[in-house]
């Protein structure tokens, strides 16, 4: 890195011209940030699922198509409340098994041990 | 597809304004004539209330207002240009001016309505951009190979020669390495290294928090990622730069690499308080 004040940065210039990895981004831009509704409401409930499901996709998107949630190759949502809630039940517990859900470094080195 | 017709349902359905962010209105990029956007061909534009300014965007409503938004909220190839846009135009700002980021699909349905935001909220939004005001995110991952680094932790670090450096990080890593042997062992050394780093790290940082681990699909890279974190530093304070630098050239035989990401918006930092209410 040069000496040139961070002040003269372009946002995104420590991470040496390559775009910003989409992880990155959707970490921030749908999980993070102000929250203040608008006027319009967007549907909680689908970008709840959506963003489980975007997490579930940089978790492994083979496990994702596994589970038949192969939606970014053109599937609509599931239609009925019961059978979303059902997805969500299901991701959730995936997410647990895979321990993804943790803010802290608890599954450091990825394969975490029983304690 | 008629375009006329596509035209004349959205002239129907008329505009609504996605919002980005805020910014003090002292500092808002007056320049956005090559800014991306939410939209294909629309700007950027700065509504100025008072002390403050909404950045946004003028967009048509049958995409953006209900249903076609719902619709498109189903359609990842959309929602990945917008959640990239999104970020870009906080990006551009953020080289301007102190943000305020709002999360994605923020929008109102009339400039009269964002403006009335800024009015009701003024003290909040004032407060919260107060105290981000000149600080940016910065992200720090880290990662290894965990065989190699078991492998390197388990024959002795001497031989990649870490042997002769005094330094706190590395002294304390081979009196670990002495004691710890197995994969459980390996495990929460690495921990206590992801402690370490972090304590480091926040001495020259106002805030910093822990995010999500990311598998080698998400994150790009092959090895494991051992951290994943976020820190609020001052703009231009080079202190936290030169910490990684020092983290890098500290544990680099160990094969650690550590990744610099931004200056982000600082989305991990909004206060609670502007947040929810």
């Amino acid at each position: 890195l040069s000496s040139r004040d961070l002040t003269s940065y372009r946002a995104g210039d420590l991470s040496d011209g390559q775009p910003a990895q989409l992880a990155d981004v959707l970490e921030r831009v749908l999980d993070k940030g102000i929250v203040i509704a608008g006027d319009i409401q967007v549907n909680l409930l689908d970008i709840e699922l959506l963003t489980i499901k975007l997490r579930l996709l940089i978790a492994s998107a083979d496990k994702a198509k596994e589970l038949g949630i192969d939606w970014w190759e053109g599937d609509a949502f599931l239609s009925s409340r019961g059978e979303r809630q059902a997805l969500e039940e299901r991701v959730r517990r995936l997410e647990e098994e895979r321990g993804i859900e943790g803010e802290t470094a608890s599954s450091a080195l990825g394969e975490r041990s029983e304690r | 597809v008629s375009s006329a017709l596509e035209a004349r349902r959205e002239q129907s359905l008329g505009t609504c304004w996605y919002l980005y962010g805020v910014v003090p209105a002292s500092s808002a990029p007056d320049e956005r004539f090559d800014w991306p956007s939410v939209t294909a061909t629309g700007q950027v534009d700065v509504l100025g209330e008072g002390t403050l300014a909404a950045v946004v965007t003028p967009a048509p409503a049958v995409d953006f207002d209900q249903p076609g938004l719902d619709a498109h909220l189903q359609d990842a190839a959309w929602l990945e240009s917008k959640i990239r846009a999104h970020e870009q135009v906080l990006e551009r700002v953020l080289a301007h001016s102190s943000v305020l980021p709002f999360r994605f699909c923020t929008i109102y349905r009339s400039e009269e309505s964002v403006r009335g935001f800024l009015r009701e909220r003024r003290a909040e939004l004032e407060a919260a951009l107060g105290q981000l005001a000149g600080r940016v995110e910065l992200g720090v991952k880290a990662f290894a190979d965990r065989k190699r680094l078991a492998h390197r932790l388990g024959s002795g670090v001497q031989d990649e020669g870490l042997g002769e450096g005094e330094s706190g990080g590395r002294a304390y890593l081979e009196r670990r390495l002495a004691e710890q042997r197995s994969a459980d062992d390996l495990e929460r050394v690495a921990l206590e290294l992801v402690e370490a780093w972090h304590e480091e790290l926040m001495a020259h940082a106002a805030a910093g928090t822990f995010l999500r681990l990311q598998t080698p699909e998400a994150s790009g890279r092959p090895d494991d990622m051992l951290m994943n974190a976020a820190y609020l530093v001052e703009a231009n304070d080079r202190g936290f730069i030169d910490a990684v630098a020092a983290l890098r050239g500290e544990y680099e035989a160990l094969g650690i690499v550590f990744e610099l990401t931004g200056p982000w918006p600082p989305y991990n930092f909004v206060p609670d308080e502007a947040g929810t209410g």
